[in-house]
């Protein structure tokens, strides 16, 4: 017994020896491949990029950590030495690359350092959510709060997001109409509120499945109606209100309203309408007359708008007001008055109403500032109820402290309290609550659920098994949506569809039907490569996706028909996978042409991690004297580029991959040629590695190969743990996006994996106490 | 937003109800409104500060000759109707915004960060931003003692745009150019409606003493979230304070503006409708701006404001005008003939917005003459020719009377690598606020202050 303790004792100390001893040799050989490679130009005298490697010891890493890691991202991807340059081989990149991230993952094991988020103000779509989850209210966050700064790719970055006195005044008001819409103000007096269409919406079939089917244009929007009483419906519309049209008013999916256009009737209708969100619908009934052929694109329109152009004698829905209430009165019942009235004043006394109060107050702020309420924060809320209570009753009372919350810095921030006895600079695993929003604000942008609340508040969600039990629950509800929304959406410049403007004349059917779609079917991509736990790198490859009748018209797919999704399979196809989303192609193009610069700097900066780096600031502009007439082929246009061999450095790198999805024009549609000389496109080129490629599906093929596709999931990872933390990553964090790549290796980078490793990586787990170390 | 063409009753409604048109919005304002400041001893005087992204087409923009004849240029055609109150100066330099030393590009986030605050803004993408305070916020210091707002911000370009941000910098110094402070951005507002909510107040149709109520609540609700940030800024480490700090500062600048509202309830406010949103078109965005702007400055809810009509790196497109493709990218014009047409359009129809907004202040009285006679307003760029990133020869005018402390209708040309801080010190200077030095200042402009 004794004599195997001291066996497994020996081989234990002698394990260490040799790996030390080991370690030491390859520090010396990363001593001799420095000097022979890099030291050259990075060294103290000339400090090319900023870099000395001369005085930097690699046998002790940890000293000069944020040096090696910027070195291990040129070795990782060949970008250094330059090609013109002696350049070791490949196994020396290997045993090099492997002997800094092990050095470097081991002293992180010893003395980690999770960085230290700032308190982090709520952003404008974790406002919203988290009013959703607190209240029951549906908003439109976009009415009420300016959007966010982002930093890093995100908005949900803790350091830029700033407290202006303006945006206090915001939160001053969103918070009085969020209250009254909750607790309902038979006071309140009827507004209008007043839904557009967008000039470009094709209105010319069914735009919208909340709507019949067999209806045409129109729009549906999600109402909140504030109180139980009279409201009116009014349509206004664009073009002449001519026979034969029909129009149709519903309200959730039920009729309420129908007109023959032409008889000069008002068209509006008022109706008693019970308090809540409801569905209102407005549409055509029936087939558009005298319509043109859908595929018939007149050449060149005048005007900008798809719309007009193609039925410039159909009227169209120009907007939706709806005006009350009138005559409202306070609902019994709504879906948010069940959630905050959890009880009600047994007496009309001042005590059984306090004590109602206290039980409502408690459950909003323990929600609200998410972990159990203490009693001063109760007092706080109270107050506000008592000055409430005295100005209207027990419900302005209600009001009144939701309001306070609301704007109270509380709810507003999130801050995670540091135990007293941590010392300074030393990292501390943060306490469950500050656990449960973190991980509810990664995975749903909301806060956390009783449930998480509930083990937060006995120390339970911490343990391990726990953990990755409520990791997997929250990744199956439906608010995990947020992950699409605000992540992918983020990610890959989603959002910037809403204002890309193509450019009316080349592409007249770019139609906000078009915009919408291209914008869904990424969002449902994305979804379903989440729901269905696939490898992150199936983002390259995947041989399906999802369209409706106008992206399909758009991308040549032919057999779909209607306004609904559907998934479609694109075995042996171009367009498979992301690259071949339009919603990616329109974003990284210009208005009215594709640019390879573009799409390629988005490509290497999103997707694989090495942004170029800036132009230097006296390079000047493309010869003057060349014809940049649109004849010259887009290729002998870039060429230019690179005869400059000061542009020619980067754009060598860049341009190619942009020439590789030429093949898709500025709004992503498939072509052969382009321009008006019908210059045949050429999509060849290679990659940095020197690995060539013709056309986007041998492209994707490539970057499916080391090391791009590893790459590829560790700028993934890098972008969802970014997003996670809410800050930007740091030099510390290498050694967590390694482990976590490590660890989801055995389980081919599934989202499920990937997001388990960050839930339970150091920098999510901990934080770094307020001030510096003492040693 | 209608104005109705009544004679108002001393306190009035907000209206709620009914059809809300677009534009022209403000047109009957004029006649409805008794001007505020009509028996004022001195009249109130106003600044603002345009700025126009990614450099001019200088060619276009110069005037040909210089002097006291001012003879308008191509793209400033649109300023005749006014041109005695606009003077056009030649040859100052935005040097802050030069690169040092290994900094490489970045001169659109250092043109903007600059453009009013003189300072070079320091190369970051982190939360340790830092520019200067600009010269509105200096002005707003001083003028907003006696208004409810002490300036407003506004900006056609949402900040919602991925990826177009200068590499290395924060997207702040882009997104902006008023800096309360060295280390604070003013997020800028494009929303027209939030912009109304922020000068009338959110309810939509109160009258003053429900508008008092509610100043009155947002009072209470102050003092509680005061004491709670109060406490808990007590509690937090340095870093962590820096954010509570910061809410707690808004809370005192909402609680003082609350006040001034209250001094001032029994003033006159114009009846108006709420704008819905963002108008469908650029010029229907810019104009209704322009007219809430106007109606501030004329209700004298503020005297200060910026405004931009793009984000610096703007790849706006003007369709409507015949201009297909993105301003950033026609900004670099490669001396191409179209794109340097294209530019200037874009130049012009910017002139043209501004063109409108002058004229409108031209046509309000105030006091002993017209709105535009008693504001200053600056309107330029941070960069001349976008295809180098210029930061020198600039294209800048001044415009308005300040209350006869300029004379307009002169081009004056300055040695080149004058810096622009000199104008502004020189601004400050007719504004009743001279200072010694001003970001890279070295002195005042000469002949800018003849009248």
């Amino acid at each position: 017994m004794t004599n195997r303790l001291l066996a497994g004792l020996v081989v234990l100390v002698c394990g260490a020896t040799s790996s030390w001893g080991q370690g030491r040799q390859e520090a010396s050989s990363a001593r001799e491949v420095l000097d022979r490679y890099c030291v050259t130009c990075h060294n103290t005298r000339l400090e090319t990029g900023g870099l000395a490697l001369d005085t930097v010891d690699p046998r002790h890493v940890g000293e000069d950590a944020a040096i090696w890691e910027k070195v291990l991202g040129k070795l990782r991807t060949g970008m250094m030495p330059p090609t013109r340059r002696p350049r070791p081989d490949r196994e020396t990149y290997t045993t090099l690359i492997a002997y800094f991230e092990n050095a470097l993952d081991q002293v992180a094991a010893h003395h980690p350092d999770p960085g230290r988020p700032v308190v982090h103000r709520l952003n404008r779509a974790e406002y919203t959510n988290a009013i959703r989850d607190l209240l029951g209210l549906e908003v439109d966050g976009r009415l009420l709060l300016p959007p966010d700064e982002s930093g890093f790719g995100f908005d949900n970055i803790g350091d830029v997001l700033s407290v202006s006195p303006g945006l206090l005044e915001r939160y001053l008001l969103a918070a009085a109409k969020i209250s009254r819409q909750v607790v309902g103000d038979p006071t309140l007096p009827p507004t209008t509120a007043t839904y557009r269409t967008s000039p470009l919406l094709a209105q010319n079939a069914r735009v919208s499945d909340a709507l019949p089917f067999g209806s045409r244009g129109g729009l549906a929007v999600e109402h909140h109606f504030p109180l139980d009483g009279e409201y009116v419906l009014r349509v206004g519309l664009r073009g002449r209100a001519r026979a034969p049209h029909q129009l149709e008013v519903r309200v959730d999916r039920e009729r309420v309203g129908q007109f023959e256009l032409g008889n000069r009737e008002p068209l509006e209708v008022r109706l008693p309408i019970n308090a809540g969100a409801r569905q209102v619908g407005v549409s055509f009934v029936g087939g558009i007359g005298q319509s043109l052929p859908i595929d018939g694109r007149p050449e060149r329109p005048p005007i900008t708008s798809f719309a007009f152009t193609l039925y410039p004698n159909a009227p169209s829905v120009e907007r939706l007001d709806i005006v009350g209430p009138f005559d409202g009165v306070v609902p019994a019942d709504t879906p948010s008055r069940r959630r905050v009235f959890t009880c009600h004043p047994t007496e009309d006394s001042a005590l059984a109403e306090e004590a109602c109060a206290t039980e409502i107050l408690t459950q909003l702020a323990t929600r609200g500032y998410r972990r159990p309420a203490t009693s001063a924060d109760v007092d706080g809320l109270l107050a506000a109820f008592g000055a409430g209570r005295d100005e209207g009753g027990f419900e302005d009372g209600i009001r009144w402290a939701i309001e306070a919350l609301l704007v109270s810095p509380k709810f507003l921030f999130r801050i995670e309290q540091q135990p007293d006895t941590v010392t300074a600079g030393s990292p501390y695993r943060i306490q469950d609550v500050d656990l449960a929003s973190r991980l509810s604000f990664f995975l749903w942008s909301s806060i956390p659920d009783d449930e998480l609340i509930e083990l937060a508040g006995r120390g339970a969600l911490s343990e391990p098994t726990e953990l990755g039990r409520q990791v997997r629950r929250l990744l199956a509800d439906p608010r995990a949506q947020a992950l699409v929304d605000n992540f992918a959406g983020q990610w890959l410049y989603l959002r910037n569809l809403r204002g890309v403007a193509p450019d009316a004349t080349q592409f007249p059917e770019f139609d906000d039907n078009l915009r919408l779609a291209l914008r869904r079917e990424t969002e449902l991509f994305f979804a379903s490569q989440l729901r269905d736990d696939r490898s992150v790198r199936e983002l390259l490859s995947a041989d399906y996706t999802f369209v409706n009748e106008r992206l399909a018209r758009h991308y040549g797919i032919p057999n779909i028909y209607g306004n609904h999704f559907r998934r479609v399979s694109l075995v042996n196809s171009p367009r498979a996978g992301l690259l071949g989303h339009g919603s990616v192609l329109t974003v990284t193009s210009y208005p009215h042409r594709t640019s390879p610069v573009v799409r390629g700097k988005w490509l290497l900066e999103n997707l694989f991690g090495a942004p170029p780096p800036p132009p230097p600031s006296d390079v000047p502009g493309l010869d003057e004297s060349t014809n940049t007439e649109r004849a010259v082929g887009m290729r002998e246009r870039m060429a230019q580029h690179r005869a400059n061999a000061v542009c020619a450095s980067c754009h060598a790198h860049i341009d190619p991959l942009g020439f590789a999805l030429e093949n898709f024009d500025a709004v992503g549609r498939w072509r052969v040629t382009s321009g008006v000389n019908q210059t045949p496109i050429d999509a060849s080129g290679a990659l940095p590695d020197g690995t060539s490629f013709d056309g986007p599906a041998a492209f994707r093929a490539a970057l499916l190969q080391e090391p791009w596709v590893g790459e590829f999931t560790r700028t993934a990872t890098e972008k969802l743990l970014t997003y996670a933390l809410g800050r930007g990553l740091e030099h510390y964090d290498a050694p967590a996006v390694r482990r976590i790549m490590r660890e989801s290796a055995p389980q081919e980078y599934r989202w499920s994996a990937l997001i388990e490793g960050i839930v339970t990586s150091v920098p999510f787990q901990m934080r770094r106490a307020e001030g510096l170390a003492s040693n | 937003m209608i104005i109705t063409k009544r004679h108002l009753p001393r306190r009035t409604m907000l209206r709620g109800l009914g059809a809300t048109v677009a534009l022209p919005f403000l047109d009957g304002m004029v006649p409805a409104l008794k001007p505020l400041r009509a028996t004022a001893a001195q009249p109130a005087r106003r600044f603002g500060a345009i700025y126009v992204p990614n450099g001019v087409e200088m060619r276009a923009w110069t005037p040909a000759d210089h002097g006291h004849k001012l003879q308008l240029s191509p793209i400033l055609q649109p300023l005749a109707p006014v041109r005695d109150q606009v003077c056009v100066l030649s040859g100052l330099a935005d040097k802050p915004a030069i690169p040092r030393e290994g900094e490489g590009v970045g001169d659109h986030a250092r043109a903007a960060a600059t453009w009013l605050t003189g300072v070079h803004a320091k190369k970051t993408e982190g939360p340790d931003i830092r520019a200067g305070v600009s010269i509105d916020q200096i002005v707003a210091r001083e003028f907003g003692k006696e208004t409810q707002l002490s300036s407003l911000e506004l900006a056609i370009d949402s900040v919602e745009v991925l990826g177009a941000c200068d590499q290395g910098y924060s997207c702040a110094y882009a997104n902006t150019v008023a800096w309360r402070n060295p280390t604070t951005p003013l997020p800028m507002e494009n929303d027209p409606r939030a912009v109304f909510e922020r000068l009338f107040g959110a309810t939509d149709s109160t009258d003053v003493a429900a508008r008092l109520a509610r100043l009155q609540q947002d009072r209470s609700i102050l003092d509680f979230v005061g004491d709670e940030a109060s406490i808990l800024e007590r509690r937090l480490g340095a870093g962590d304070r820096l954010k509570l700090t910061q809410y707690l500062d808004a809370v005192r600048d909402v609680e003082r503006r609350i006040q001034t509202a209250e001094e001032q309830s029994d003033r006159e406010m114009p009846v108006v409708d709420r704008p819905v949103g963002i108008p469908g078109t650029f010029e229907a965005h810019v104009r209704l701006m322009f007219d809430l702007l106007a109606l501030a400055y004329q209700t004298d809810l503020t005297r200060v404001s910026t405004f931009m009509f793009g984000r610096e790196v703007s790849g706006r497109s003007f369709p409507e005008i015949g201009v297909p493709g993105g301003h950033h990218g026609y900004s670099h014009h490669q001396n191409d003939a179209n794109n340097l047409a294209m530019l200037a359009k874009i130049n012009t129809h910017h002139v043209t917005q501004f063109g409108y907004f002058l004229e409108k202040l031209a046509a309000t009285p105030d006091g002993d003459g017209t709105l535009l006679d008693h504001s200053l307003f600056l309107y330029g760029s941070g960069i001349s020719d976008g295809n180098l990133h210029f930061h020198l020869d600039l294209p800048t005018l001044v415009a308005g009377g300040s209350a006869g402390h300029l004379q307009g209708g002169r081009h004056l040309q300055y040695p080149t690598e004058t810096p622009l801080a000199n104008l502004h010190l020189t601004l400050l200077d007719k504004l009743g606020l001279p200072a010694e030095q001003f970001g890279d200042s070295h002195g005042m402009l000469e002949y800018l202050g003849e009248v």
